[in-house]
């Protein structure tokens, strides 16, 4: 089944241009309103940002060995 | 000592100033790297020839851009020729319509993001996510959401208007969670 309120496709978009947004500070009220009271919209929202958090907090270490060998290679001292 | 000193002194050919960029910024060029390509070895070699390209034409470097916005642009377009030159089927774009509005794909995830580190399993699944998003959508994402750059920045860095760098990131985020959403999503 769709979604039939208009509504929300027009919400989910503009949220998915503005993950970042403060919704006290930036937003008009019927967005905000909206998405406090929209429960499909707020899932949406809060999976949005996981998503984007996920992936700043996916970090690989650069090993000692690799450093030494870009130092190596670059024909550079410590 | 700052970064414009480091630069000036590494242009009059000071080993230890160069020595010194290169530390400042190995891990966040290693780890860009690594985001794009989600492979550690491809990622170690482009941090090599990123550097390498740093250390050539650092007399050139003349300051009108951040030297991490300069660092990112050889990142992005060493991985963007690698892709072009790759079997796999990088260049598809993505559909035009992706039908984020069926009820079925709207739930709650079961992730913690802050465990990211610990957890093999949801590490898999990003990698395996990202690795469907072409690269050029790849890397806005990545440069936006991810490194917290600009939409101007971004733009500057992968040669792409405003307009475009928005219009890919609109796709990317909603790509990327529709992939996620397969394999995070429960029913409460």
């Amino acid at each position: 089944m769709k979604l039939k309120e208009i509504k929300c496709k027009k919400v989910i978009d503009f949220l998915c241009d503005n993950i970042e947004i403060d919704f006290d500070k930036e937003c008009c009220e019927k967005i905000k309103n909206h998405v406090h009271e929209c429960e499909m919209c707020k899932k949406y929202f809060d999976t949005l940002k996981i998503t984007a958090k996920c992936y700043q907090n996916y970090n690989v270490d650069l090993s000692k060995e690799s450093h030494q060998k870009l130092i190596n290679k670059l024909g550079l001292e410590e | 000592m700052t970064e414009e000193e480091l630069i000036k002194l590494s242009q009059s050919g000071d080993r230890k100033a160069l020595s010194e960029l290169v530390k400042k910024y190995e891990k966040t060029v290693y780890n860009f790297a690594f985001k794009i390509c989600r492979d550690k070895e491809r990622a170690e070699h482009t941090m090599q020839e990123t550097f390498l390209s740093m250390v050539k034409s650092i007399g050139q470097f003349e300051g009108k851009s951040k030297l991490s916005t300069w660092l990112y642009t050889v990142i992005t377009n060493h991985c963007l020729m690698a892709a072009r030159t790759g079997k796999k089927h990088e260049w598809n774009s993505l559909d035009d319509e992706i039908d984020i509005f069926e009820e079925k794909n709207i739930s709650s995830w079961n992730v913690d993001p802050e465990k990211v580190f610990e957890d093999n399993e949801l590490k898999e699944q990003l990698d395996k996510a990202i690795s469907k998003l072409p690269t050029d959508y790849r890397i806005v994402f990545l440069l936006r959401d991810v490194e917290g750059l600009s939409t101007a920045e971004t733009g500057e860095i992968a040669n792409l208007s405003v307009p475009a760098v928005k219009s890919r990131l609109h796709r990317a985020r909603i790509f990327l969670r529709e992939e996620l959403n397969k394999v995070l999503q429960y029913e409460a």
